[in-house]
């Protein structure tokens, strides 16, 4: 097992020097850099944007920068951003708690809602709750959620009954140890609703499918045969079955955990690691997007490892080892 | 008598420090020092004559963009200036009704008679936020700071560049914008409160420009700049976890700041100014900024009622004045803005490492000719872009400056009234011809160009489509590209590879000798030929030749002399064909009290001032 962990985080390392490469190439083919917009400005001295040129060697070719960016990474250094003049990882640092905590909320909200709702439409089967669901399910999946998003910043705006961004309020630092939180909970509620409607479709339908197909299976008959109750045939027999296959999905899911937000982020003005991306993708502020991409990456990479390895502890039948 | 808001909240802003340091997630643990004594009253105070009012109310506003540093030597956003701007002031300012320099920290100057010196005395008694002294000390380190050079180890001599330059150790915006044709003023101190400046020439915006720059703590930074950091100072980082570190000699001071949500600035219990009554201003005792992704945003949360002052659009004002008597707030026109909006031609004679021209031959030719600019001048209907893409909420701008800059607008310059004749007949006179509704050159080339402008701008968007149209009325074809505002900088500044383009400009400070990088020839800004080492033309050397004088002389009636003829120039040349200027509004609730907006303050001008009933 450590062998096959170990193998997995070793393909990390070309992985991301691909990527992040790549990232460099498109930045550089992408017009202007990040002394662009202040070329455009006037009162600033010709020999200051020469000056700072030199200091962040904007003026050497794009391999030489990231020459010089891998050595720095290698060192374990980051690097600074040019826009805040702080290190990158402190700069994300900062946002990564708004970010986990609303991906964390959406992740419970959605697991909790549709893991429920799967198994009921599947002992229901086409019944009219299911029929219901399953409609339901089709809309919120074929709805983007920055759609979703923009939807609720209208509702928000017209009928005043939750906060127009940010993820506290004004008088938030006033406010008791209970007020914090319900504030703080007051303003996840819409993206977390944007996150999580989508993939409570999703994970729904996978669930609803998969419990069907164990409901089917030969030890299902034979618990019912010994004359178990139906309740323990579902949850007991069925149900710890069934919800093997969504372990890979639990592995994706957290690879987005701290990347996956963007959209939602953006669109509703919550304050996490999306914006503070987005904002640098636009600024060309090159070692905020490249440690951005790293870690949305290297997310990915442990999600799917994570995925794996819970994979074969629930199911006896996976071995992760080469055969010999 | 005003308190210091941090003791009354003492209790709660621990706890909010704590809860920032656990959800930034960076575990060091902080202290509050000690809030600083309050310092007595200066001698010099400077007495506001608005009416006395009321203490202890907060303003709730929008800052449309995020911060990114609260360090003026490395700020490049507006919104940095906006926030930097509320701490730091200078010796000088500006008089928010005439645009006259008037004294700040400094409360009185002489200039010596050759116009060299400049002895800036500051006023007495004055305490930076923590409780420090302010002295001619502070004002000093703050020039070390843009003028300390790159020292060699071993011999302890400035560095030099290839150039044969010296190397600044801190590269400011100021570093190279206080340089005086490539040498610094001198700094010197006479005692604790007089400052003394020396220019290598005459050198006339030194008042406003030297003036201007905000002064730094020294007890805060020396440090710093002693080992290297100085840069590094005053992040977001600082900003989130010790924003007490962050001193200041303007009326606030950073409470908290949380990145993305807002930024809440106290007043600072040091400020020098007074009201009539001898008690110390300002009046609000928390400004709670709240961060908006851009101006739009921004309006839409004023016309909601939630926040107390803002300054609108032309583009929004509508609707948001239809929430006047809804949430009790004003809005009013404030008159012509200082942006400009202009059309030019690419006039770069060169051509790229291929060897191909910038602008093919032929349609230089037609560029390079004065009458042709002329002709584009006269065919453009301002009038309609006015009304139409403005809805009367713009001003026909005739040349260079605004008529907002009272003082330097010259309004005799040649206009050009919408004429589609006077265009045709200048078109004849170059022999242009018109055949079946297609201008042609006398080679017979149809009259076609293609016009750039930024597609983020809807409002430029709409006036390249009018110019589009007014275009085709003279039989000129306009292909129009609307274009990432990075490329369109990239081909104006760079690649030079376009033909037309549109853009704006906003604001510069309000003297003539701030367009010099636009206005003269060898200019980055000098959009039709950037970087000319030679002047291109005879008016352009003439242009070169005011400006120069504009920058030596210290008599505002020569200045403006020289200053309305560079005007007349431009207008008789048309190299940047001007169009219109939007029109400034500003709202505030009704709620506010000694509420005297101006066009050249906007509302806030006498923040310390403003007053309103303490919120419930």
């Amino acid at each position: 097992m450590s062998a096959f962990i170990f193998r997995r985080l070793l393909s990390l390392i070309p992985l991301l020097l691909g990527i992040t490469m790549l990232v460099f190439i498109l930045m550089s083919l992408a017009p202007g850099d990040f002394l662009t917009p202040v070329k455009a400005q006037r009162d600033v001295p010709a020999e200051l944007i020469q000056a700072i040129e030199v200091e962040f060697g904007l003026d050497r070719p794009w391999y030489v920068q990231y020459w010089k960016w891998l050595g720095n990474v290698a060192q374990g250094n980051l690097g600074h951003s040019w826009a805040y003049k702080m290190p990158v990882v402190d700069l994300i640092g900062q946002r990564l708690w708004a970010t986990f905590l609303l991906s964390v909320s959406a992740f419970v909200f959605a697991w909790g809602i549709a893991i429920p709702l799967g198994v009921l439409a599947a002992v229901y089967k086409d019944s009219i709750f299911d029929r219901i669901a399953s409609a339901l399910a089709y809309a919120a999946l074929s709805i983007p959620e920055f759609f979703l998003a923009l939807l609720f910043v209208f509702v928000a705006a017209q009928t005043g009954w939750f906060p127009l961004g940010g993820a506290t309020s004004i008088e938030y630092d006033y406010l008791n140890w209970f007020g914090k939180i319900g504030d703080r909970a007051y303003h996840l509620i819409l993206p977390t609703l944007a996150l999580g409607i989508g993939s409570i479709a999703s994970i729904m339908r996978i669930m609803r499918a998969n419990f069907l197909d164990t409901m089917r299976a030969e030890y299902v008959t034979t618990a019912r045969a010994k004359g178990l109750s139906e309740f323990a045939v579902i949850f007991k027999h069925t149900l710890r079955n069934a919800i093997n296959p969504l372990v890979s999905s639990f592995g994706f899911a957290f690879s987005g955990l701290l990347s996956g937000a963007l959209m939602v982020e953006i669109v509703l003005q919550y304050p996490g690691i999306g914006q503070l991306m987005y904002q640098s993708i636009l600024r060309e502020d090159q070692f905020v997007v490249l440690a951005s991409v790293m870690m949305g990456c290297s997310m990915l990479v442990l999600g799917n490892l994570l995925a794996d390895i819970l994979l074969a502890w629930s199911d006896p039948r996976i071995r992760l080892e080469k055969k010999k | 008598m005003a308190l210091y808001p941090s003791d009354i909240f003492a209790p709660q802003l621990q706890l909010l420090l704590a809860a920032s340091v656990i959800l930034s997630g960076c575990g060091s643990e902080q202290q509050r020092p000690s809030t600083g004594v309050v310092a007595p009253i200066p001698v010099d105070a400077l007495v506001v004559d608005f009416p006395a009012g009321e203490f202890d109310s907060n303003v709730v506003e929008t800052l449309a963009g995020d911060l990114a540093t609260v360090n003026p030597l490395v700020n490049e956003t507006m919104a940095g200036s906006a926030v930097i701007g509320r701490i730091l002031e200078g010796l000088i300012t500006l008089d928010p009704n005439t645009g006259d320099v008037i004294p700040n920290l400094a409360k009185s100057w002489e200039i010596s008679a050759d116009n060299l010196q400049y002895t800036f005395h500051l006023r007495r008694g004055i305490h930076w936020s923590d409780g420090q002294p302010f002295t001619a000390d502070d004002v000093l380190f703050t020039w070390d700071c843009f003028f300390a050079k790159q020292l060699d180890v071993d011999s302890g001599e400035p560095v030099l560049d290839e150039n044969g330059r010296v190397k600044y150790r801190y590269s400011s915006r100021s570093t190279f914008g206080q340089l005086i044709n490539g040498q610094e003023p001198l700094v010197e101190k006479l005692d604790n409160y007089t400052v003394r400046f020396t220019t290598p020439e005459v050198y006339a915006p030194f008042l406003l420009f030297g003036g201007g720059e905000e002064i730094l703590p020294k007890h805060v930074l020396q440090v710093s700049f002693d080992d290297g950091t100085l840069m590094d100072q005053w992040s977001v980082e600082t900003a989130i976890n010790e924003p007490w570190k962050i001193v200041g000699l303007n009326m606030f001071v950073l409470e908290s700041y949380r990145p993305g949500e807002r930024i809440v600035f106290a007043k600072n219990p040091n400020y020098w100014k007074v009201n009539t009554k001898g008690e110390r201003l300002p009046y609000v005792a928390r400004v709670i900024t709240k961060i908006v992704q851009d101006q739009n945003s921004s309006n839409v949360a004023f016309a909601q009622g939630l926040t107390d002052f803002e300054s609108i659009g032309p583009d929004n004002v509508a609707w948001v004045k239809r929430g006047e008597e809804r949430f009790d707030y004003t809005v009013l026109d404030m008159g012509p803005s200082s942006q400009t909006n202009f059309i030019w031609f690419n006039l770069n004679p060169g051509q790229n490492a291929e060897g191909v021209a910038y602008v093919a031959p032929y349609k230089f030719k037609w560029f390079s000719d004065q009458r042709f600019r002329q002709a584009i001048s006269h065919g453009i209907n301002r009038e309609g872009i006015v009304r139409g893409v403005y809805f009367n909420r713009a001003d026909i701008l005739h040349g260079y400056v605004s008529p907002k800059r009272k003082l330097w607008y010259n309004d005799a310059i040649r206009k050009y009234p919408y004429s589609p004749e006077t265009s045709q007949q200048l078109f004849a006179k170059m022999g242009f011809t018109l055949e079946a509704g297609q201008l042609k050159d006398p080679l017979g080339n149809a009259i076609k160009f293609s016009l750039m402008t930024n597609s983020s701008s809807g409002l430029r968007v709409e006036m390249a489509t009018v110019f589009k149209e007014n275009m085709a009325a003279l039989g000129i074809d306009v292909e129009l590209q609307f274009l990432d505002f990075n490329t369109i900088i990239n081909k104006t500044s760079d690649s030079f590879t376009y033909e037309a383009c549109m853009l704006g400009l906003g604001g510069g400070a309000p003297d003539p000798y701030a367009g010099k990088d636009i206005l003269m020839s060898g200019g980055r800004l000098h959009q039709w030929y950037p970087q000319q080492v030679e002047p291109a033309t005879e008016w352009e050397a003439r242009i070169d030749a005011l400006m120069l004088e504009i920058g030596r002389h210290t008599d505002v009636a020569l200045r403006k002399k020289y200053f309305f003829e560079v005007q007349e120039i431009l207008a008789e040349q048309q190299p940047l064909i001007f169009l219109v200027s939007p029109k400034d509004f500003v709202g505030y609730r009704n709620r506010w009290q000694n509420v005297d907006p101006t066009p050249l303050g906007g509302v806030t001008w006498n923040q310390e001032s403003l007053w309103a009933e303490p919120n419930p």
